[in-house]
């Protein structure tokens, strides 16, 4: 096995024990970018010699007795949408072609002291206001989509050109691309790690949080990004906490729901049929399955929308008017019919959003989790545009692969997204667990739990 | 779809008065089409509901005891 290959976990103790250093490690994932990046497009900028660099001073240190902890020493890409001092967040974007960061986003600088080092900028769609990532092709297969907005993260972290990743996710955008290539992404609460730095799509729906090999790694990397920060109004007062889950795979006494509506429906069926799959393994760990529904679902995708439109535009107002002809089409579209939109619809989805959190709320003292597919069909190929199911809908790519993602949006709860298998075409397929406000610890435990009862995932294969 | 849609010009004249200069055709389809998504929150009866445009995902504890 190449480094490059190694779990953050499993390189992480290699490190600690010193029979791997940071600048092997390093420079084996550095290799592999130059290997697979050509045909992936995962990044914007990889900084190679400040990579290199920081791993010369992880292994002085290390050397040293100085271990800083997991990431010490862990190669890692940041999607173009994060703050780093002295590059520039381009957003993918020709919009921000001169820009350039003074000071590190609070999850690059939490990152950096965890001594975790930055290989470079990965692909976003443009300022991940869409579900594909068109300058990034699928790990699996690169006539496919990678997903996105956080594409070229999820792409790196498939193909071992980063040994993980962070995101963002205002719809879906962590869990999509991490689902159609076969990694694990996580959602976290709303406001447990801060956004300071980080470009906004719509302030009330935006997250930050890790994609990863495994659900280990997930925890490993959430216990460096959490904590209270002012900067984001958001920000939860949360006490710092070691999210690593047991080793333990017992599940007795867990409470899973089961959806009766909404994740289950106009879902592929290989999705549906390995997502139930994973559900009984998680019975059969002894977990119990309660049959749930999902409250107001007419009102999701409605709801979504008036938030997310309106935030959007008002974010790009000022750019709209000065260097409207620098965005993409379909970018740019958007954020102008979103002016369009009145107060009194951005307030309806304001309050619907009241009721949908008391219901779910509600429905969350039935159960502990919640188990559903993360996306309902595997990734399409890059020129779809729309998807028709067998009752004769059909949606547009966007729409499906935002559907049974924006619930945790609208609701700020946390969503874990875990590879569960691969349909006939060897295209990945992701099941969703949805916890409780601040549930990730359950979250990672019943993922983590899962991944245990499987074989070790490989790469992705379309290097 | 709602009974009342934006015309190209209109959708052109409400952009106007919003400071943008918009082809207006592709606009007013996008501008219909997101209206005839969030329309149906009309439906809602919100009663005396607030927004949640400063909302916390975890809700305070409020503890008489101290």
């Amino acid at each position: 096995m190449q480094p490059y290959e190694l779990s953050l976990a499993a390189a992480a103790d290699a490190i600690r024990d010193r029979r791997l250093s940071p600048v092997e490690l390093v420079d084996s994932v550095l290799d592999r970018i130059e290997k697979a990046e050509p045909s992936l497009g995962a990044y914007v900028t990889v900084a190679a010699e400040q990579a290199r660099r920081a791993a010369g001073e992880a292994e002085h240190e290390v050397a040293q007795g100085r271990y800083r902890g997991p990431l010490h020493g862990i190669p890692m890409g940041l999607k173009d949408l994060i703050d780093v001092s002295g590059m520039p967040t381009t957003a993918s974007s020709r919009v921000r072609a001169d820009h350039r960061a003074t000071a590190d986003s609070t999850v690059a600088a939490r990152l950096s002291a965890a001594g975790a080092i930055l290989l470079g900028k990965t692909h976003t769609h443009e300022f991940a206001f869409g579900l594909t990532t068109p300058q990034t092709r699928n790990a699996w297969d690169r006539g496919r989509v990678a997903g996105g907005s956080s594409g070229g993260s999820a792409v790196a972290v498939a193909s071992g050109t980063a040994t993980f990743a962070l995101g963002t996710d205002t719809g879906g955008s962590i869990r999509v691309p991490a689902a159609l290539n076969g990694v694990v992404g996580l959602k976290p609460t709303y406001g447990l790690v801060p956004r300071h730095g980080v470009t906004s799509l719509s302030w009330s729906l935006d997250h930050v949080g890790p994609i990863t090999r495994t659900v280990e790694d997930a925890a490993l990397v959430l216990t460096a990004l959490a904590g209270h920060d002012p900067r984001d109004p958001a920000s939860l007062s949360v006490p710092a906490a070691d999210y690593r889950p047991g080793a333990g795979t017992n599940l007795t006494g867990l409470r899973i729901g089961l959806p009766r509506t909404y994740y289950f429906d106009n879902v592929d069926p290989r999705v549906e049929t390995a997502v139930r799959h994973a559900i009984g393994q998680l019975e059969s760990l002894g977990a119990r399955l309660v049959e749930v529904d999902i409250p107001m679902t007419r009102y999701i995708q409605a709801t979504q929308w008036g938030l997310m439109v309106p935030e959007a535009g008002a974010y790009h107002e000022g750019s709209l008017r000065a260097v409207a002809e620098l965005y993409q089409e379909d970018v740019r579209i958007l954020l102008e019919a979103g002016e369009l939109m009145s107060a009194g619809d951005y307030l309806r989805a304001q309050r619907s959003r009241t009721l949908m959190r008391a219901e779910w709320a509600r429905m969350l003292e039935e159960v502990d989790v919640i188990a559903a597919p993360s996306v309902p069909m595997p990734a399409v190929g890059a020129d779809e545009t729309t998807v028709t199911w067998p009752d004769g809908t059909a949606e547009s790519v966007s729409d499906a692969y935002v559907r049974l993602c924006a619930p945790a949006n609208i609701t700020g709860l946390p969503a874990l997204t875990v590879p569960v298998g691969h349909d006939a075409a060897g295209l990945p397929i992701g099941m969703q667990l949805l916890g409780r406000p601040l549930g990730e610890p359950t979250l990672l435990r019943v993922g983590h739990a899962y991944e245990q009862t499987q074989p070790a995932r490989a790469l992705a294969t379309a290097v | 779809m709602p009974a009342v849609e934006l015309t190209p010009p209109e959708a052109a004249r409400w952009a106007a008065r919003a400071g943008l200069a918009l082809p207006a055709e592709r606009h007013a389809a996008v501008a219909n089409h997101i209206h005839s998504v969030v329309a149906v929150l009309r439906e809602l009866d919100f009663a005396d509901v607030p927004p949640a445009a400063a909302y916390r995902a975890v809700e305070e504890k409020h503890d008489a005891a101290v």
